[in-house]
């Protein structure tokens, strides 16, 4: 493995959740133990099975690995790490200030950049040279921070002009105002990371489009902020023996050869190493000692009966959807799930069955919105770019908020609108001007603003609230747009995730913020499943295996209902193929009393 | 010396976030307060998202906030004193707390959209 090669003092793993950092992070650190380095693992996946892998209880100390000389582990749990960073600002004044006031502003500190900021100020002491990492020749990170927090922390700004001289006009300087250390050592961190010969970044990613695209995009973040050392690692590429076996594993390794053939250009010259789906579950030492070698032979053997899931699929949903005539369908979940191909399925099922429906979608590609357009008769599509609309708003904002702002107020505000939550509002807002329709027809979307932005929003429309209560006293009827959001006959949020550890703990986590702004998501849609398309090559036959869980997982401890769609030898393209895909159903064939059944909740 | 202090209300995170639409009340204030200060008035903001202890030492702030709570921000003291409260003061209203002369082009500042976000 090139990333391996004279290894530097600290390495860090990123990639979108469930492309497997944390299991080559693992590997990476016995490999480099059992070499006779000093290791010490810092995972910060919420997911965390490195005490499982390593059959030792970790969490948020220094733990040595009996069963690897040399090896020490460590947990952060970001939320936690959130939780104590609210505390440390909101603390001191509970119970000085009314409740209300209090959980005002913890809603504040609730946000993806709050945990990003507080799981940074956690790693800090980490890349400075302090006793708890002296001892230690490497340290592994199987997560890296995110562009836009290292900017932030580079603004001098940030630390002093804003919060001394109280000018009040906010930005992400909220988060800022609770980090515990001094701003020397936040300085000596970034230091570090930027420089190459104690830093290498390894961008982890699947041979998937979507995938290799966000890893050109964090590629070309984070070396503009000067981590410029940085490896590719292809992981789960199904090998070619394999595509011989099934013609579902056919057009896969076809789907990920080319994709591989098509990638990113900033990616190309990175030194790249690909890592072959393997044939066993990565738990236990074993396990992670074989993920960087090449087994020379794939072919194991299973025993057992192939794998069979039956599930309800898309269609079941639709059904339910279409019963109410009309309404706002907002599919939700992280990149690469593939949202825009279920929204654009339903809406085209909607419309096949003769009901008026608008997509909208934020498709980065275009291509599938584009070959719907007047495909369709009851179907109208329009696209938004999310590029374009969070340019238009950022000068917008720059334009009459910055206005009045000096440099460095504005070189913060600049980098406050590079934030995450930027980019969903103006996407939200563009969209929103086609929400209206809704009252009268479908309107699907294939994203949705989290629950805390929308807490964020409603609170900023408490105006509006104020007019409902007295208006409802008065018995006239009104409604905010968040009252339209949580009544589910007007608005349905459907989760949308793959049958896998990490991404189903992320949708869990996207549906608990929704929670908190009283939106309960209407169903789940488990996309892209091997299990459900009863693949026979031993390789897909083991992934199917693992996906049950997961699978049995949503079904039991999140969904309302669900539906699970299963992965098709195609990409969805084009209005057959997405009736395809609302078609199609886990299983088919004939009840097989062998079969592992999960049946619908419904 | 006269004082002014404005609790502003938790103006969030993401400028992004509360800017739906960019305030321009408050914008307008910002500018308000530059010229205030450079006119020698004493004048102090405090967010309520970053400088709660600031809210929680003042008593008279503390109960505004357990009366009307935060919607009813921003609050503003003269010396101590409730002066304003639900909005942004302009610039004549400036003046006449303090002993600065407003000029001719006196803008009015909140003019009260009725939000209180930024």
């Amino acid at each position: 493995m090139n990333f391996l090669e004279n290894a530097p003092r600290f390495l860090f793993f990123t990639g979108k959740g469930g492309v497997g950092k944390t299991s080559i992070a693992c590997a990476t650190a016995v490999q480099l133990a059992e070499a006779g380095r000093r290791v010490l693992l810092v995972s910060t996946d919420p997911a965390s099975n490195v005490g499982q892998a390593f059959g030792v209880e970790i969490g948020d100390k220094v733990t040595a690995v009996p069963a690897v000389a040399g090896l020490s582990a460590l947990e952060i749990d970001p939320q936690a790490a959130a939780q104590s960073y609210r505390d440390r600002i909101v603390g001191p004044v509970r119970g000085k200030l009314p409740d209300a006031v209090i959980k005002g502003i913890e809603e504040q500190l609730s946000g993806a950049c709050t945990t990003e900021i507080a799981a940074f100020d956690e790693f800090t002491a980490l890349l400075t040279d302090t006793d708890i990492t002296s001892g230690f020749d490497h340290v592994i990170f199987d997560t890296a921070p995110t562009g836009h927090t290292i900017r932030l922390l580079q603004l001098p700004v940030a630390w002093s002009g804003f919060l001394e001289a109280g000018k009040g006009d906010a930005s992400c300087l909220g988060p800022l105002a609770g980090l515990a250390r001094q701003r020397a050592q936040y300085e000596a961190a970034v230091d570090a990371l930027a420089d190459g010969r104690r830093t290498r970044l390894i961008l982890v990613a699947r041979a998937q489009v979507s995938a290799l695209r966000e890893a050109a995009r964090t590629h070309g973040e984070l070396a503009a902020i000067g981590l410029t050392q940085q490896f590719l690692v292809i992981n789960g590429l199904l090998p070619k023996e394999e595509a011989a076996l099934d013609p579902l594993a056919h057009a896969l390794y076809a789907r990920e050869q080319a994709a591989l053939a098509a990638i990113p250009e900033p990616l190309r010259a990175l030194p790249r190493d690909d890592v072959a789906l393997k044939p066993f579950n990565l738990v236990g030492l074993d396990a992670l000692r074989h993920l960087l070698v090449d087994s020379a032979s794939q072919a194991e053997c299973f025993d057992g009966a192939p794998v069979e899931l039956r599930a309800p699929g898309l269609s079941a949903l639709v059904d339910g959807i279409a019963a109410d005539g009309h309404g706002l369908i907002m599919l939700m979940g992280k990149g690469g799930v593939g949202k825009t191909a279920l929204a654009a399925a339903v809406a085209v099922e909607l419309a096949r069955r003769g009901l008026p429906v608008h997509l909208t979608t934020s498709d980065p590609a275009a291509h599938l919105s584009e070959t719907l357009h007047g495909s369709l008769e009851h179907l109208t599509v329009s696209r938004i770019d999310p590029h374009a609309e969070t340019e238009r708003y950022r000068q917008e904002v720059l334009a009459t908020k910055g206005a009045s702002l000096d440099a460095q107020g504005r070189a913060l505000l600049e980098e406050d609108l590079r934030s995450p939550c930027t980019e969903e509002i103006a996407v939200f807002q563009a969209f929103s001007r086609v929400i209206r329709e809704a009252g009268e027809k479908f309107v699907v979307m294939d994203t949705a603003p989290t629950g805390h932005t929308l807490l964020l929003l409603d609170a900023t429309g408490a105006y509006h609230r104020e007019v409902a209560r007295m208006l409802d006293a008065k018995g006239a009827h009104y409604t905010t747009p968040m009252m339209q959001l949580q009544d589910d006959k007007r608005t349905k949020v459907l989760i949308v995730t793959l049958a896998e550890t990490t991404p189903v703990l992320e949708a869990a986590n996207l549906q608990a913020d929704l929670r908190r702004a009283g939106i309960e998501p209407w169903a789940w849609i488990v996309n892209n499943s091997v299990a459900a398309a009863r693949p026979h090559s031993p390789l897909l036959q083991q992934r199917a295996r693992n996906e049950l869980s997961e699978v049995e997982n949503v079904v039991a401890r999140h969904a309302r209902r669900y539906a699970v769609v299963p992965m098709l030898k195609e990409e969805p393209v084009g209005v057959e193929r997405l009736l395809e895909l609302v078609a199609a159903v886990s299983g088919g064939g004939d009840p097989d009393p062998a079969a592992i059944v999960i049946p619908s909740r419904r | 010396m006269t004082t002014i202090q404005i609790f502003d209300p938790a103006l969030c995170c993401s400028t992004g976030v509360c800017g739906v639409e960019a305030d321009q009340a408050l914008i307008t204030f910002a500018a308000d307060v530059d010229w205030a200060k450079q006119n020698g008035v004493q004048i102090e903001r405090f967010n309520l998202a970053q400088q709660p202890m600031a809210f929680a030492d003042s008593a008279t702030v503390t109960r505004f906030l357990e009366r009307s709570g935060q919607d009813a921000l921003p609050l503003i003291l003269v010396d101590g004193e409730i002066a304003l409260a639900g909005r942004y003061p302009n610039r004549a209203e400036l003046a006449r707390w303090t002993d600065v002369k407003a000029a001719s082009e006196t803008q009015s500042g909140g003019c009260c959209s009725g939000s209180s976000c930024c």
